[in-house]
């Protein structure tokens, strides 16, 4: 009870001083650091339970039905022989460089939607609709023109990665008050001065969002580059091999592996964008987007 | 009046007119400007291929992509392939968003099986859906099963996330004033909860969708013998583009579509509340 | 016509329009270099458009506005301006936000530093220099954006219903500051407000507009030593003549 009552009132702090309540200030703090809730283990003690002893029973032998044990001894194999590290490093490379590249021309041209209505106008409406054409759809086009190895895969993750960027920053310059532009009128500020000093700050916490969203999607896109664009190695092509090979272990370990590493990324870019607007105050970044 | 006056006035009467033409000549302009980009593509496009410019393979002209287009609608294919994938998509997202509504609800009402449920769900969520898709194919293998499994989990997910959300974003402010009414807890959630989170709840339908229509492009790629992602497949392997384009360009429209009815329903179900909420 | 140059504002039959609706309908205004003038009104009598108008974010209209003799055309560093919402930007310090107001102005970043620490000061806000906006309450943010609007040593002040949105004690403080500041720094002062009797506590002059279309309806000289008792029979007997001007129907006194 006593933990409740500090979650609720953590997640809903009185205003400041009373001039505030007049704002109907509903801020989205931060979540505290709840203490570890045990409660959140049983469920998957559980299963794990149940696993391990159904597959004593009637597994581990060759079948789909693997041991905890087998799939702890690929674990280990593939971490000692370097595979995983191979795989890994060949995935993440790729998309960090997807990330990257997609991140760079994002922000070109989300800036240069989000500075000129003419080219809202005149772009805006195209790139809204090529943003809803599902991604996965153009990897095939992609493999034509870029054939089947990393550098279709790079690009198809610099697409994934520069959706979301440009979108976010765009977005995020048009929403910029005016009221902000306006004292920066009176202050005199050139043109540059009032993209650099005024309308980049401010449009901050929404490109921070496009750019946590880009980590998201070209991490996923790298698993379905990898499953679609055979050629080379990574962890996609590892969950694939598992699967045609009917090596349930090596897909468990795959998963978890997928999994570990999407939430440090996410988890990454969530510590980044605290540290950087952290000052500001005011919600941080929403769960789904 | 003297001649200058005359002057003057016809002056000022020419004037006139030619203010209005200039504004109309820009209102045409600001109305025609979204098209410039993409007419400017497909002349590049149509002048690529009758000059020889671009290989036929790498892209086919338009007239053969339309001509394409046309044949698979009247053979019946386009039709046969559109409808299965939006039978999967829509059995799928059905499934999935009700059942993340149902656990959404019940994680967002009972802070007991929040705290037992959600750390899983939590660390489930953290696999993305094409992660899944192996450990799928290895279990149920390549059949109708696998589409709707995957699908109805990539719309489960957002489905719970915002369904939770919406119950924990309701303001203080509001379950206060339900506690000095002397609300019960069924009053409160049935009366001040409920219409709170349904904003919340349109928009994560309308994210489960996106998701949902996500899913079922990447398992029908990857795994599918039927459908308009096979199709894009089997264009892709006979290298012939002209198919690849159409049948993307129908993927598109037809998320496109439905992603902006589902906007507009959310859209309407926010209308009715603050700002505050929006 | 004068030929001595007004070192103050000078506003001559200004009328503007928004489409066909007249904001204001040839408001004709003259205030003195050093002086504080209150101008008093209901929504909507094109108070704070006058305002937007003097300081330069707006320029269209007809008649003329001249600051010190010189015509105004857009926004100046000679005329700071206050506005309701403090608009202080949330990514910098309150220090941070008064020297971004110094970006162009013609001084080394030395002097710059110094006069941001001086007008901190000044608004009583030693020890608050590193913090955030949205960690100031509502009166502490607006002397930020007071220190910001001065440290420019403008020749106008503007302000724009400063203490609106702000709670009655927090109101009586900040009128105080900024009674006292303007006595320190005698720069010209323009308050646009809708309350009776921050316009007579504060101003030489009360500028009454009446709305539709926005007029000057009468000034009245507030001729009350300072500080300002609000309980001097005169300031009540001003007070009451100004809100009973409210309640009656405008009549346009020529």
């Amino acid at each position: 009870m006593a933990r409740f009552t500090q979650t609720f009132l953590s997640r809903n702090a009185p205003p400041r001083c009373d001039c505030e309540v007049d704002r109907g200030v509903n801020v989205e703090l931060a979540k505290t650091r709840r203490l570890p809730d045990l409660r959140g283990f049983v469920l998957p003690a559980l299963a794990f339970a149940i696993w391990w002893a159904v597959s004593a029973i009637h597994g581990g032998k060759g079948g789909l039905l693997v041991t905890p044990e087998q799939v702890w001894h690929t674990t280990w194999q593939q971490v000692t022989s370097g595979a995983l590290a191979k795989a890994l490093g060949a995935s993440l490379a790729r998309e960090a460089s997807g990330f990257a590249i997609g991140t760079i021309l994002g922000l070109a041209l989300g800036i240069s939607l989000g500075l000129s209505r003419l080219a809202t106008r005149m772009i805006g409406p195209s790139f809204d609709t090529f943003k809803q054409i599902s991604l996965f759809a153009w990897i095939p086009l992609i493999s034509v023109w870029f054939g089947l190895g990393d550098a279709a895969k790079v690009v198809f993750l610099s697409l994934a990665a520069l959706l979301p960027v440009a979108a976010h920053t765009c977005d995020g310059i048009h929403a910029v008050p005016r009221s902000y532009v306006e004292a920066a009128r009176v202050f005199r500020y050139t043109r540059r001065q009032l993209v650099w000093h005024v309308i980049l700050p401010a449009a901050l916490p929404s490109i921070f969002t496009g750019l946590y969203l880009a980590l998201i999607y070209s991490w996923l896109a790298t698993l379905g580059a990898e499953y679609l664009l055979v050629a080379g190695s990574g962890i996609g092509n590892t969950l694939i091999d598992g699967s045609e090979n009917f090596r349930m272990d090596l897909v468990l370990f795959g998963i978890v592996v997928v999994g570990v590493v999407g939430s440090l990324l996410s988890g990454l870019a969530r510590a980044a964008e605290r540290a950087v607007l952290k000052r500001r105050g005011g919600a941080l970044l929403k769960e789904n987007v | 009046m003297s001649d200058t006056v005359i002057l003057h006035l016809e002056a000022a009467n020419n004037q006139i007119p030619t203010q209005t033409q200039t504004r109309r000549w820009r209102a045409l302009g600001w109305a025609l400007a979204p098209w410039v980009l993409p007419a400017a593509l497909f002349a590049l496009w149509w002048l690529g291929c009758e000059r020889g410019w671009i290989a036929p393979q790498i892209l086919p002209p338009p007239a053969r992509v339309y001509a394409t287009f046309v044949e698979l609608a009247q053979s019946g294919d386009l039709l046969h392939n559109t409808l299965i994938s939006l039978q999967r998509v829509l059995c799928g997202f059905v499934a999935g968003t009700l059942g993340g509504l149902l656990l959404g609800t019940a994680l967002g009402l009972s802070r007991t099986f929040e705290a037992y449920v959600l750390p899983s769900f939590n660390a489930i969520v953290q696999i993305p859906v094409l992660g899944w898709l192996p450990f799928l194919l290895l279990l149920v293998g390549v059949g109708e099963p696998l589409k709707y499994i995957l699908i109805a989990h990539a719309a489960l997910v957002p489905a719970t996330l915002s369904t939770l959300q919406g119950f924990r974003n309701v303001p203080v402010t509001l379950l206060e004033a339900s506690r000095v009414f002397g609300y019960t807890r069924w009053q409160r959630i049935v009366h001040v909860v409920l219409p709170c989170a349904v904003p919340t709840l349109a928009t994560g339908v309308r994210l489960a969708f996106t998701k949902a229509w996500l899913a079922l492009v990447v398992v029908e790629l990857v795994a599918s013998s039927e459908g308009l992602g096979y199709l894009i497949v089997y264009g892709r392997q006979l290298f012939q583009l002209d198919l690849v384009m159409a049948a993307v360009v129908i993927v598109g429209a037809i998320g496109f579509a439905i992603n902006r009815a589902l906007d507009a329903l959310e859209r309407r179900l926010r209308r009715g509340l603050p700002s505050a909420f929006r | 016509m004068t030929s001595v140059v007004s070192e103050g504002v000078d506003i001559d039959r200004v009328s503007k329009h928004y489409a066909t609706l007249p904001v204001l309908d040839g408001v004709s205004l003259r205030i003195r270099a050093g002086e504080f003038v209150s101008v008093l009104g209901a929504s909507g009598c094109g108070k704070s458009t006058l305002l937007r108008l003097i300081a330069g974010l707006d320029t269209d209209h007809s008649g003329e506005i001249r600051v010190a003799g010189e015509r105004v055309r857009d926004t100046s560093l000679q005329r700071g301006i206050v506005f309701q919402d403090h608009r202080l930007f949330p990514w910098l310090t309150a220090a941070q936000n008064v020297l971004a107001a110094l970006r162009n102005a013609p001084l080394s970043l030395a002097e710059k530093r110094r006069a941001v620490a001086e007008h901190i000061a000044l608004v009583g806000l030693e020890g608050f220099e590193n913090a955030y906006p949205h960690e100031l309450s509502g009166g502490m943010a607006q002397r930020v954006a007071i220190a910001r609007g001065l440290v420019n040593r403008p020749r106008v002040l503007l302000l724009d219903e400063p203490f609106g949105a702000l709670d009655a004690q927090t109101r009586g403080r900040l009128q105080n500051e900024l009674q006292r500041i303007w006595q320190h720094e005698r720069i010209t002062m323009v308050l646009v407000t809708h309350d009776v009797d921050e316009a007579i506590y504060l101003g030489d002059r009360v500028v009454t507009m009446a709305p539709r279309p926005g007029r000057i309806e009468r000034i009245a000289d507030v001729n009350l030593p300072r500080p300002r008792e609000r309980t001097d029979p005169r300031y009540v007997a001003l007070r009451d003549e100004l809100l009973a001007g409210f309640a009656q129907s405008p009549i346009v006194q020529p």
